[in-house]
């Protein structure tokens, strides 16, 4: 507790000096905003209908102190069947924690008895593993002292704390040395931080609790960095074929909802939302404010950079995580973000887009990108461990439809790559004869209130207040999109994008947009290899050739010196351990290397 | 007695009943849940199936939806390793209670051999390599020096010879003539090898089904390799096997040729599909108990039997499966 007054002194001072809403005012609706969740949770559960309930729902009663009896007797029932692997065990974490003292003695021996006969899979997957071994340290932790024949794995409480501890360790090391595998997902971002806050809250361990809670930190700050209005913008290493278009519409949203009251919350709480709100109840973690500040403060643009990493390779490469260099651009109007393109992850990749701002993000697709329709038994297998050629379509059985689609608008490219400075982007493919789909879609919004095509070859639109121009590099066709707007085909191999966007506000008139986008010079060349040299609206020349490394204004980009964050609010090097969050006179230093987490407010 | 007929065929049932089970006790690694996903719900039990009778399999230790391989103590059958999702996991009690003896970073498991001249010594092959267990998985250590992109799906320790084993990796097939401490490729390929296995009838042959390189063959213990031109390389090749009851008939199993059985040594082989829903199969097992038995796995649907080397087939077992390996082990 007195971390939490400290925290809220110290932020009530910086929101006075600032002249903003003060952090207690926030913090006392960030309560109720938890409240609002599991009040929703608890209302859809009908006593008469257990089936209403389900884990998801005694973790909200727990966690409002009701109905302990009932939910006792639903724990004893549901622990007879356990399935559902880490997704299981966390839901059982919450309750296990928030039931400690409300199940009965019946309840939480059938909850043990499950933990020794029922086997979760460790799955194949970072933020599997996330869940997987964040569940077993603390239910090791909650169960202590117990020999191997009472758990799953034949481990005793010993061997499990001391493995699971060591995985998290390990993946603490990875995430903040050379960056997250599964980085910037729209959805399992909180399938991270279900789990650090797991850790922050209920971990006895000082050390692993000062992990979570700094791991925490760590997340939200990436994640704020990198949105607008709540949405997360730019490259994800994973989305989903809603998410990628409705940009709002995903579990990362429920994030900027509670944390940053700048979105409204998508649907159901995201699903997994229920139990963040589930431990945030009995937990004493804030928001820090920097973080809450550069998550909201759209008052001028910014460049964030970021160094991540791919998640492992098992084959078809010499390195095990390859470096992803990560750039984003945001205004108050609209935002781009893209990393370098390639082939960066299995599924759900998207390397670029533009994200405008909008006054309500539900329904609203409020985005723009191009992408190669990329299917891979390669890609699959250098990912996972699984045989080749029924991967494609196992994937697509998985709740990934689109994999093995010509029309998907979701997905990486090992054809693709992406060169951007500041809000312009140009993305080239060189699709390799034979290739499944030799094609490039463009994904053009049902929601843009302008799109005319100019006989220059650029195509404009409007989305918002900002202003897009878009350069197919190839000739191209339209076809509908079920989901509403149109995708722009472009059936050659050979191909190219350029999206240069601006803001309405700088222009006098809509044709003063397009007569300035006219007069950039630009050159075009697709033979031997796509080529653009391109002069931007910022006043940048970028030379972006196929396969060969991107100049901006005559300088080769530095891949080498990526930053691991570097914007005017975060600051880490690769390698550091360290990462240093800025607003204004604010700071909050998160530091791995000596678990310490400082605050402190700068002399004017 | 009243009756005695009624004694007289009680005995008749009894000694039938009493009859000695087939001399190997068969495992069955299968994924009863089509297509499954981590974290969905599981109704059907997965894992290890033990089939003594040859037509009841018997599920023991848990519900574990992916478990790759399986390798049994030749001095004491009540000691199975399983090779899967979670690591190694090992019973000392038959089936009974398991114990996942690898840690964090040993996992997916993909094959799992244990030395016949050295039991406590146990190899599993891994998606990031090789690993050794020399006190009879108590504990392991990486066991792949020298092994470039170590993915390994294939493991088998030669049956003459301790320390003698032939790995199949995403590169090729690797040989260690000590115990895997140190490595030399014998067989260089483009894409992963997905099994080897060596011949019952002549301990010099090997062969090898590969993703991209066709069937290959050894007949110097592994250290050269020939291919068997008959099978082609249009299509992925998961397993292959040798009839125990005659050394010249080979089979083959793989995605989009189904079975192909060679009764000739390797030089012609014959598509044995007739009454297979697809010819995407996954694995084939050869019973050495059964002369003419053979049991497949074919996509999406049940295990398949023949009594007649592939020309006819039967359903088996299970509605719908994957099995990932057939495993016989002797009794004794």
């Amino acid at each position: 507790m007195k971390l939490v007054t400290s925290i809220l002194l110290l932020a009530a001072f910086a929101a006075h000096a600032f002249g903003a809403d003060t952090p207690s005012d926030r913090f006392v609706g960030y309560r109720a905003r938890v409240r609002e969740v599991l009040d929703w949770r608890a209302a859809q559960v009908k006593p008469d209908d257990p089936k209403t309930a389900g884990l998801p729902g005694i973790a909200a009663k727990l966690a409002r102190h009701e109905d302990a009896a009932w939910c006792s007797a639903q724990v004893v029932e549901l622990m007879k069947a356990p399935s559902g692997d880490m997704f299981w065990m966390f839901p059982c974490v919450s309750i296990a924690y928030l039931g400690r003292d409300q199940l009965t003695p019946e309840a939480k021996a059938a909850m043990r008895r499950a933990w020794r006969e029922y086997m979760p899979l460790r799955g194949d997957t970072e933020n599997h593993w996330a869940m997987y071994y964040t569940s077993l340290y603390l239910m090791a932790e909650l169960w202590p002292n117990e020999p191997g024949e009472t758990w799953f794995s034949g481990k005793s409480s010993a061997e499990n704390l001391a493995e699971a501890k060591a995985y998290l360790i390990s993946w603490m090391d990875l995430a903040t040395t050379v960056g997250q595998g599964e980085y910037d997902c729209t959805h399992y971002l909180g399938e991270y931080c279900i789990p650090m806050l797991y850790l922050a809250t209920w971990a006895k361990d000082p050390e692993m609790r000062q992990r979570g809670r700094m791991m925490l930190d760590w997340i939200l700050a990436d994640y704020a960095i990198d949105t607008l209005n709540g949405a997360y913008v730019g490259a994800h290493a994973r989305t989903d074929d809603r998410q990628v278009l409705e940009k709002w519409n995903g579990l990362s949203s429920f994030f900027g909802w509670l944390f940053l009251d700048n979105c409204p919350a998508p649907a159901g709480y995201g699903g997994w939302g229920i139990f963040f709100a589930a431990a945030a109840s009995a937990s004493d973690y804030t928001l820090p404010e920097v973080i809450y500040r550069l998550g909201t403060d759209r008052a001028g643009p910014y460049l964030s950079r970021e160094h991540k990493r791919t998640r492992h390779r098992w084959r078809n490469s010499d390195v095990r995580n390859a470096p992803v260099y990560k750039q984003t651009y945001v205004t108050r109007d609209y935002a781009v973000g893209s990393d370098q393109g390639g082939m960066l992850q299995p599924i759900q990749q998207h390397s670029w887009d533009v994200t405008w701002a909008v006054a309500d993000p539900r329904g609203v697709h409020n985005t723009m990108f191009s992408m190669h329709p990329h299917v891979s038994i390669d890609e699959m297998q250098m990912y996972f461990t699984e045989f080749p050629d029924w991967m494609p379509t196992l994937v697509t059985l998985q709740n990934k439809p689109s994999y093995d689609k010509e029309d998907k608008l979701l997905g990486g490219s090992e054809f693709e790559q992406v060169c951007q400075d500041h809000d312009t982007i140009v993305a080239l493919y060189d699709i390799r004869p034979g290739t499944k789909y030799e094609q490039v879609n463009g994904f053009f919004s049902k929601d843009l209130v302008r799109l005319e095509e100019d006989a220059s070859g650029w195509i404009f639109a409007q989305g918002g207040n900002a202003y897009l121009a878009y350069r197919p590099l190839a000739p191209y066709e339209w076809r509908p999109i079920a989901a509403g707007g149109k995708r722009l085909v472009s059936p050659h191999r050979r191909n190219g994008t350029i999206l240069q966007v601006a803001a309405a506000h700088e222009f006098a008139s809509w044709d003063a947009f397009k007569a300035a986008i006219r007069a950039l010079p630009l050159t075009v060349a697709l033979e031997p290899k796509p080529k653009v040299t391109f002069k931007t609206l910022r006043g940048h020349t970028m030379v972006c050739a196929y396969g060969e490394t991107p100049q901006i204004d005559g300088k080769p980009v530095d891949f080498a010196k990526w930053p691991l964050f570097e914007s005017p609010y975060l600051h880490a090097d690769v390698g550091s351990r360290k990462l240093r969050m800025t607003h204004g006179r604010l700071e909050h230093v998160v530091d791995f290397n000596t678990l310490t987490v400082t605050d402190r407010v700068t002399q004017p | 007695m009243k009756h005695p007929w009624i004694l007289f065929l009680g005995l008749v049932a009894l000694t039938a009943n009493a009859a000695p089970p087939p001399p190997h006790t068969l495992f069955v690694c299968v994924s009863q849940s089509k297509p499954f996903i981590i974290g969905s719900q599981v109704v059907l039990r997965n894992g290890l199936y033990q089939v003594e009778d040859r037509a009841n399999p018997v599920h023991i230790g848990f519900n574990h939806p992916r478990i790759d391989a399986v390798a049994v103590d030749p001095r004491d059958p009540r000691r199975i390793y399983i090779a899967g999702n979670n690591g190694v996991m090992r019973s000392t009690d038959a089936g009974r209670t398991w114990k996942i003896v690898t840690s964090w970073d040993m996992t997916e498991g993909k094959d799992i051999n244990v030395d016949p001249h050295a039991p406590d010594h146990v190899y599993v092959a891994l998606p990031d390599g090789i690993a050794v267990s020399r006190d009879a998985g108590e504990t392991w250590h990486r066991a792949q020096a020298g092994i470039k992109r170590a993915y390994t799906q294939s493991i088998i320790v030669d049956r003459t010879r301790a320390g003698r084993v032939l790995a199949g990796t995403e590169l090729g097939i690797y040989l260690s003539e000590d115990g895997a401490t140190t490595w030399t490729k014998v067989f260089a390929s483009t894409k992963t090898v997905h099994d080897v296995r060596q011949s019952p009838h002549d301990p010099r042959v090997f062969l090898a089904a590969t993703q991209a390189e066709g069937l290959q063959r050894s007949t110097d213990g592994g250290k050269t390799w020939q291919e068997l031109t008959g099978v082609g390389r249009a299509h992925t090749l998961h397993n292959v096997g040798f009839d125990p009851a005659d050394p010249r008939r080979l089979i083959v199993a793989g995605w989009n040729c189904g079975v192909l059985v060679s009764e000739d040594d390797g030089a012609t082989w014959t598509p044995r599909n007739d009454g297979l829903p697809n010819a995407q199969v996954w694995r084939v097992g050869v019973d050495p108990d059964f002369p003419g038995r053979l049991y497949a796995s074919v996509n999406q649907s049940p295990v398949y039997a023949s009594d007649d080397f592939g020309r006819t087939w039967k359903v088996q077992w299970f509605t719908a499966a994957t099995v990932w390996d057939f495993v016989f082990v002797p009794r004794s």
